[in-house]
C-alpha cells in the first residue's frame, strides 16, 4: 500500500431525524441532511464540486436506479456525481469514496449524502432482504435475514461461552446512549431484563436486539487540506480507510470472527500510522444493526481482545465515560437504522466528538482519533474509517 | 407536518401505492447444474478440491477463490453427513401469521469440506446443541427433482 500525499478533511456534517415513516421523499430527505452539512461547512452547492450518493438494496425505496434518482436532491444536479454501495456497509464506504475523489487530487470539495427510505417497502423491508441468498442453495429453504444473524450469534455465543444477558447489555447502553441524541428513533431507557423479556424473534436474537426499520439520510463535506484550512479551524482529518469483502458463501466463514473487519481494520490504521488501536483509537462507532455485532465488530477492529468484548462492556469500558466509548451516539439501536445513513451518521458523530461538538453526548477526555466502522452485503463486508485532528 | 414531526401511522402521510413487478428465472451454473445431477441420481454431494490451495470448496464453485484455479474438471463426492456448526430456533410462518410450532435452523459443516449448508433439523429444540453429528434425509429417488430441496431435512446420528 501506498502512502497518499495529499490530506482530505471532513469540514461539515448533517443528519435528519431517524423514523420508521417519514413524510418526505428520499430526495427530500437527502436535501435536508446535505443543505445541513453544507451550512456547517459554510459553504454553498455551488462550492462543491463532485457529489458521492450512497444508499442501500433499490428495493427498499423502490425505485431502480436509486442513485440517479437522488441526485438533485443530493445536490449532484449538473456536477459529477457516483454511488457509493456495498450494502450496510456503504455508508463508511461513502466518505472512502469521497476521500479518494480529494486524495486523487481531481477535486478540492465534495459532498457525500448517504439515503435510505425502508419505510416505501410493504408490507415490511425484510422482503426486499430476502433475495440476497443463494437463488440455488438457500433461497428455497425460505431464510430470512434474522436467521443469518441468529446463526452468527449463536455461533459466537457458543465460541467464546458469552450469555445472552451480556449481548441484552448492548441494547440497554446504545438505546440510553440515544436519549441524549435529538435525531434518534428507538431511544429508552431499559434493563437486561426488559430485552431479554422481549419477544425471540430467533433464538438466540429477541426483539430488543434487533436495530428498528427507518427512514433518514446523513451528509458530510470533505475538503482539501488548503480549502479545509481556508474555511475551518476544526478540520477533522481523515487519516485512514479501509475495506475489505469476505466470501458470499456466508456459512463458509468463521462466523465467530469477523476477519474481513480486522483486514479492513489493519488497512485503516496502517495508513493513519497507528501501532496500539486501543491505546491510539478515543471513540469508536462499530456497526450495531444487531445488539452481538457490537461487540463482534469491536474485536475484528482490535479494540478488544477475541471473545472479551462482553467482558469490557460488562464491567463499563465501553460506556460514553469509560475507557473506549463506544456508539456514544446511541447507534443503530438507538438511533435507527437507515441503513447506508445509518453508517454515515457515524462518521458525524466521530466528527463531533472530535470537535467537541456533541452535545451532551459529548465523551470526555478531549477525544484526538475516532473510528467508524460499518459492514453489510451478505455478512461479507468490513468498513473503516479512522479520522483524527 | 414535515421533518420536524414524526408520523407514527403509514395513514397519516399521503402516498401512492404501486408495486415493483419483476420476476426472475436463475441459471444454476456450471457448478449448480452437476451439484443438482449428483444430488438426484446418486444422493452425493458434489463438491470442488483445489489441489494446490487443500480446499474443497462446498457449495462448489469452478473456481478456487484463493488461487483462481479452474475447478471445473476438479470434483470430489461426499456423503450428507456433517455437525452442527451454529443454530437457530425460529417460529414456522409458511403463511406469515404467528406460530407457535417452532423449527431448528441450522448451519450443517459437512464432513471432508472446507464448507457445508443450510438445512432443518429433526430434533427439539432442547434437544439441539453445536456440535451434533446430523445427517441428511433425502426425497425417494423418484421424487427428486434435483435441488436443494431433494434434501427434505436432517436428523441426529445416532450412535
Amino acid at each position: 500500500m501506498r502512502r497518499i500525499r495529499r490530506k482530505v478533511a471532513v469540514v461539515g456534517a448533517g443528519l435528519t431525524l431517524f423514523m420508521r415513516r417519514a413524510l418526505e421523499t428520499g430526495k427530500e430527505l437527502s436535501y435536508y441532511a446535505a443543505s445541513q452539512a453544507l451550512e456547517s461547512a459554510g459553504l454553498r452547492l455551488r462550492d462543491i464540486e463532485a457529489v458521492v450518493v450512497s444508499s442501500g438494496p433499490d428495493a427498499f425505496d423502490g425505485v431502480h436506479m436509486k442513485g440517479e434518482w437522488l441526485s438533485d436532491g443530493a445536490g449532484g444536479y449538473c456536477k459529477p456525481i457516483m454511488r457509493s454501495y456495498v450494502g450496510g456497509g456503504s455508508g463508511v464506504f461513502s466518505i472512502i469514496h469521497g476521500w479518494y475523489m480529494v486524495a486523487s487530487g481531481m477535486f478540492d470539495t465534495v459532498l457525500v449524502v448517504a439515503e435510505e427510505k425502508m419505510s416505501s417497502c410493504q408490507p415490511h423491508p425484510q422482503g426486499a432482504f430476502l433475495t440476497i441468498f443463494d437463488h440455488t442453495l438457500e433461497r428455497p429453504l425460505g431464510p430470512n435475514l434474522l436467521w443469518i444473524f441468529a446463526l452468527e450469534q449463536s455461533r459466537y455465543m457458543h465460541t467464546y461461552g458469552i450469555s445472552n444477558e451480556e449481548i441484552a447489555l448492548v441494547s440497554v447502553k446504545n438505546k440510553r446512549n440515544a436519549l441524549n441524541h435529538p435525531c434518534a428513533q428507538v431511544a429508552a431507557e431499559l434493563t437486561v431484563q426488559d430485552v431479554l423479556s422481549s419477544e425471540v424473534v430467533a433464538w438466540p436474537v429477541h426483539r430488543l436486539m434487533v436495530s428498528p426499520v427507518s427512514d433518514g439520510a446523513a451528509a458530510i463535506v470533505l475538503a482539501s487540506e488548503h480549502v479545509a484550512k481556508r474555511i475551518t479551524d476544526k478540520p477533522v482529518w481523515v487519516e485512514g480507510v479501509g475495506w475489505c469483502l469476505d466470501t458470499s458463501y456466508w456459512g463458509n466463514r468463521d462466523l465467530a470472527y469477523p476477519r474481513y473487519v480486522e483486514y479492513a481494520a489493519r488497512m485503516a490504521y496502517e495508513m493513519a500510522g497507528i501501532r496500539e488501536p486501543r491505546k491510539e483509537i478515543h471513540v469508536v462507532e462499530p456497526y450495531d444493526p444487531f445488539a452481538y455485532k457490537e461487540l463482534h465488530h469491536l474485536e475484528g477492529l482490535l479494540l478488544a481482545e477475541r471473545g472479551k468484548a462482553a467482558e469490557d462492556l460488562v464491567n463499563g469500558r465501553f460506556d460514553r465515560d469509560g475507557e473506549l466509548p463506544s456508539c456514544p451516539s446511541g447507534g443503530l439501536m438507538g438511533v435507527g437504522n437507515p441503513i447506508a445513513a445509518a453508517g454515515l451518521m457515524k462518521v458525524c458523530e466521530i466528527f463531533w466528538q472530535l470537535r467537541g461538538e456533541a452535545g451532551k453526548r459529548q465523551v470526555p477526555g478531549n477525544p484526538k482519533k475516532g473510528l467508524a466502522q460499518a459492514w453489510g452485503d451478505l455478512m461479507q463486508i468490513g468498513t473503516v474509517v479512522v479520522l483524527g485532528r | 407536518m414535515g421533518i420536524r414531526e414524526k408520523p407514527t401511522r403509514m395513514d397519516q402521510v399521503q402516498s401512492w401505492r404501486a408495486d415493483f413487478p419483476v420476476e426472475y428465472l436463475y441459471t444454476t451454473g456450471v457448478a449448480g447444474e452437476r451439484f443438482a445431477k449428483t444430488l438426484r441420481e446418486r444422493g452425493m454431494l458434489a463438491a470442488t478440491r483445489c489441489q494446490r490451495c487443500g480446499v474443497t470448496y462446498l457449495p462448489p464453485r469452478i473456481y478456487c477463490q484463493r488461487c483462481f484455479a479452474d475447478l471445473s474438471e476438479s470434483w470430489v463426492e461426499v456423503p450428507l453427513q456433517g455437525v452442527i456448526h451454529t443454530y437457530t430456533v425460529v417460529p414456522v410462518r409458511a403463511t406469515g401469521e404467528p406460530s407457535q410450532s417452532l423449527e431448528v435452523i441450522a448451519y450443517i459443516r459437512i464432513d471432508g469440506t472446507e464448507g457445508g449448508i443450510l438445512g432443518r433439523v429433526a430434533v427439539s429444540p432442547e434437544a439441539v446443541y453445536i456440535g451434533m453429528a446430523v445427517e441428511g434425509v433425502l426425497a425417494p429417488p423418484a421424487e427428486r427433482r434435483g435441488a436443494v430441496t431433494d434434501i427434505r431435512y436432517f436428523k441426529p446420528i445416532l450412535s
